[in-house]
């Protein structure tokens, strides 16, 4: 067999199964938080969000909301998850959600070099060493090799589950990996996500306020290059004040990433591709403007030519006009993950998606929340597909 | 085309400088409007920012191509029934082709300029040439891809293509005896990719087995990038001096150049700069893409006046470069100095996609 390095869990049997929320995996949890507070030294941010997630006032939180006491559930024994290589954290919120709903579970991370990674599993490690997670310790595999088929034929084979991250790519390579007949497939394919933003409430905001919310979808979309599922690449604006909001929307935004952000060489060649090519193609373009080398925004005629949807990175957003909300629906497909919104209710939102079941949109959240992974991810409430029930009448 | 019919008559250098330009800013420009007549993609993005073909600006303003959209789109200033030779190139990393179209007389006009280049800096007859490489089998006589299309351009200057591999990527040690033998008491030529010389014959070739004195009359011409040398950390400078050390060999030339722009090609002059020829020119820029000054590094951006059935005469490369100002090079043509400092390295992304 080609090489493979163990970075937690070597001897772990894989045997254990519990019910979803189980006490031990909550201490377990709490401690690894307390932990990840101590040796992260350089402050990480992302790992720093993840210690906050495995806090136990959070995790009841959760177990409040997604467990019903009446029912018995396990785990359905071993998962097998195959993370991206890009966002560090990605293979921790994995594995807490195969702990949560009780499985033993496989990790593989990427054969890319992360502090955070290393530091997470530094974590675990040092936690696992304590008696009272013993059996927990058994549920833990974290593995690291280069992409050789040997390993992941071997753990497809063992699993009971298999949660594919890193996109329609991997999906399709890893799904030619025969399983057991029962053995279930989570696949996390291409998503892409818009914003939608009240123009007149962006109006009536505050310097401060104005501030922090530019703040918060820089979060969104700048911390990590723009490129994850979840990042918006379209901003769809609604309300009376158009062209004001806008101006002050990106000369805002232009301020903050030209001060704070700062992105390899290959995104100019990148942007800057993409825009020529838009500009040749792309008969729905109606004007564009470059802020800087890492804002391009190219305002288009409508929403109704589909084709436009290009999952852009590195700071290049599309934006339209929208009179109605309801013209989401022209771009509404299964494709379409997440909404970040600004400057609506919550309630407004619920009965207007209630109202409307578009095909697609898995999250609706404002802006600031569009990285925050959870329980419900991409529309599979986790905890529930990752455990199994059993009847008794 | 007709209003090409006049540059072939220059020759490929020239030491004055302003000749050169106004020869060079002249044509380019034709060529521009060219484009923008034939090329609805062209003519798009010239439209949308509002360029204006009929003044003649300064070369740092006309627009470039970023190289990578000759692999998205079909990019053409022809009909299609015209299409006479479709090169494809998959450039590194990525498994999408580059595809440039030619109609004849742009492949006639790319070896009427690679051979004036040719015989003024290397010489003026053909020579027998060993292919430090394999043959490549099954070649679709209209599909190109960089190496065979390098190979068969050089292949003009030629007067027999030998290659120095067997089908397994061996060395043919017969063949090269017997090829020596016949060929080391005059000039012949000796070609390929930078990586494949020093794999084959700074560290493959066995002393034993071939006498290494027979390469010293051979004219080395070797291009492609140093990307792989650069992982074994071997200079340009190294690379030459083990090949002077090993096999004697004094004509060491390497050239630069796209698949994109075959013809307008670049070797490297004895300071170790490239020089662009009258047919070419070219600009580095920063990262926000503005004109770099001399000295600095950014991407290189290559003119060149031969693109005629594509739009690929001035495109924005993922090369980094830089031009250099030596008043003492007085290599042969007027004009810029550049020297490549390779790839651009393909960024990690943070994000979920790609495993």
């Amino acid at each position: 067999m080609s090489r493979i390095e163990y970075l937690i869990g070597k001897k772990a049997k894989l045997n254990v199964c519990l019910s979803p929320f189980d006490n031990q995996v909550i201490e377990f949890l709490d401690d690894l938080s307390k932990n990840i507070n101590l040796v992260n030294k350089k402050g990480f941010t992302d790992v720093q969000a993840f210690s906050f997630f495995c806090r136990k006032k959070n995790i009841l939180k959760l177990k409040s909301k997604h467990d019903n006491e009446n029912s018995v559930r396990f785990g359905l024994g071993i998962l097998f998850h195959i993370t991206p290589s890009n966002i560090p954290t990605n293979f921790a919120y994995s594995l807490i959600f195969g702990l949560i709903s009780g499985n033993s579970n496989i990790v593989k991370v990427p054969s890319k070099q992360f502090e955070e990674i290393d530091l997470i599993c530094k974590s675990i490690n040092k936690v696992l060493k304590k008696k009272k997670f013993s059996k927990i310790k058994q549920m833990i595999v974290i593995v690291k090799y280069e992409k050789t088929d040997e390993w992941t034929k071997k753990f497809s084979l063992i699993s009971d589950g298999r949660l594919i991250w890193g996109g329609d790519k991997t999906i399709h390579e890893i799904k030619k990996f025969e399983t057991k007949a029962k053995t279930i497939d989570i696949p996390f394919s291409d998503r892409y996500s818009v914003s939608i933003l009240n123009s007149e409430k962006f109006m009536k905001l505050s310097k401060i306020e104005t501030l922090n919310s530019i703040k918060n979808f820089y979060n969104d979309t700048y911390a990590v290059d723009q490129n994850a599922c979840s990042s918006p690449h379209l901003i769809l604006w609604n309300g009376k004040f158009f062209n004001e909001s806008k101006k002050k929307f990106w000369e805002n935004l232009d301020i903050l990433v030209r001060k704070k952000y700062e992105p390899p060489s290959i995104s100019v060649i990148d942007n800057s591709s993409r825009l020529v090519a838009d500009l040749m193609e792309n008969k729905n373009i109606k004007s564009f403007k470059k802020f800087n080398k890492s804002l391009y925004v190219i305002s288009i005629k409508s929403l109704k030519n589909e084709s436009l949807i290009k999952k852009t990175k590195w700071g290049f957003f599309y934006e339209c006009n929208i009179k109605d909300l309801n013209e989401i629906r022209f771009i509404t497909n299964k494709k379409l993950q997440t909404i970040t919104y600004f400057g609506f209710s919550k309630k407004y939102l619920k009965s207007f998606f209630k109202e409307n079941n578009f095909n697609g949109i898995d999250r609706v959240v404002p802006f600031g929340q569009g990285l925050n992974i959870n329980l419900i991810w991409d529309g599979y409430n986790l905890d529930k597909i990752l455990s199994r029930e059993i009847e008794i009448i | 085309m007709k209003f090409q019919k006049d540059i072939f008559l220059q020759k490929a250098f020239s030491k004055n400088l302003i000749e050169k330009k106004n020869f060079f800013e002249k044509h380019i420009h034709l060529i521009i409007s060219h484009h923008y007549k034939n090329s609805p993609y062209y003519k798009n993005y010239l439209d949308k920012i509002g360029y204006n073909i009929d003044c003649i600006n300064n070369i740092r303003d006309i627009p470039f191509i970023p190289v990578r959209l000759f692999k998205e789109l079909d990019l053409l200033s022809i009909n299609k029934r015209d299409i006479f030779k479709t090169l494809l190139s998959s450039g590194t990393s990525s498994s999408t082709l580059s595809k440039i179209y030619l109609d004849k007389s742009n492949a006639l006009n790319q070896i009427k300029v690679l051979q004036k280049i040719f015989n003024e800096l290397i010489g003026n007859s053909r020579f027998p040439m060993l292919v430090i490489d394999k043959q490549a089998n099954n070649q679709n006589r209209n599909n190109f891809n960089a190496s065979t299309a390098a190979i068969n351009g050089f292949s003009i200057f030629a007067k027999s293509i030998n290659y120095l591999l067997d089908k397994d990527g061996n060395i043919n040690y017969e063949f090269l005896k017997k090829f020596l033998n016949n060929n080391y008491n005059e000039k012949f030529l000796i070609f390929g990719f930078t990586s494949n010389i020093y794999n084959n014959l700074i560290m493959g070739l066995d002393p034993k087995k071939i006498d290494l004195n027979l390469f010293q009359n051979g004219l080395l011409i070797h291009g492609g990038g140093w990307k792989k040398l650069e992982e074994k950390k071997i200079s340009s400078k190294n690379f030459n001096s083990l090949l002077k050390k090993k096999l004697n060999i004094k004509f060491i030339k390497n050239y630069y150049g796209l698949v994109e722009q075959i013809g307008s090609i670049f070797f490297e002059c004895k300071c170790g700069y490239f020089i662009p020829s009258n047919f070419s020119e070219v600009i580095i820029r920063d990262e926000n893409l503005n004109q770099c000054k001399k000295g600095q590094k950014g991407f290189i951006q290559l003119l060149s006046l031969l693109p005629t059935s594509y739009p690929g005469h001035s495109i924005l490369t993922e090369d980094i470069g830089e031009i250099i100002d030596d008043k003492n090079c007085n290599c042969y043509g007027a004009g810029t100095r550049f020297i490549v400092h390779g790839r651009l390295k393909n960024a990690e992304l943070r994000g979920c996609s790609n495993i």
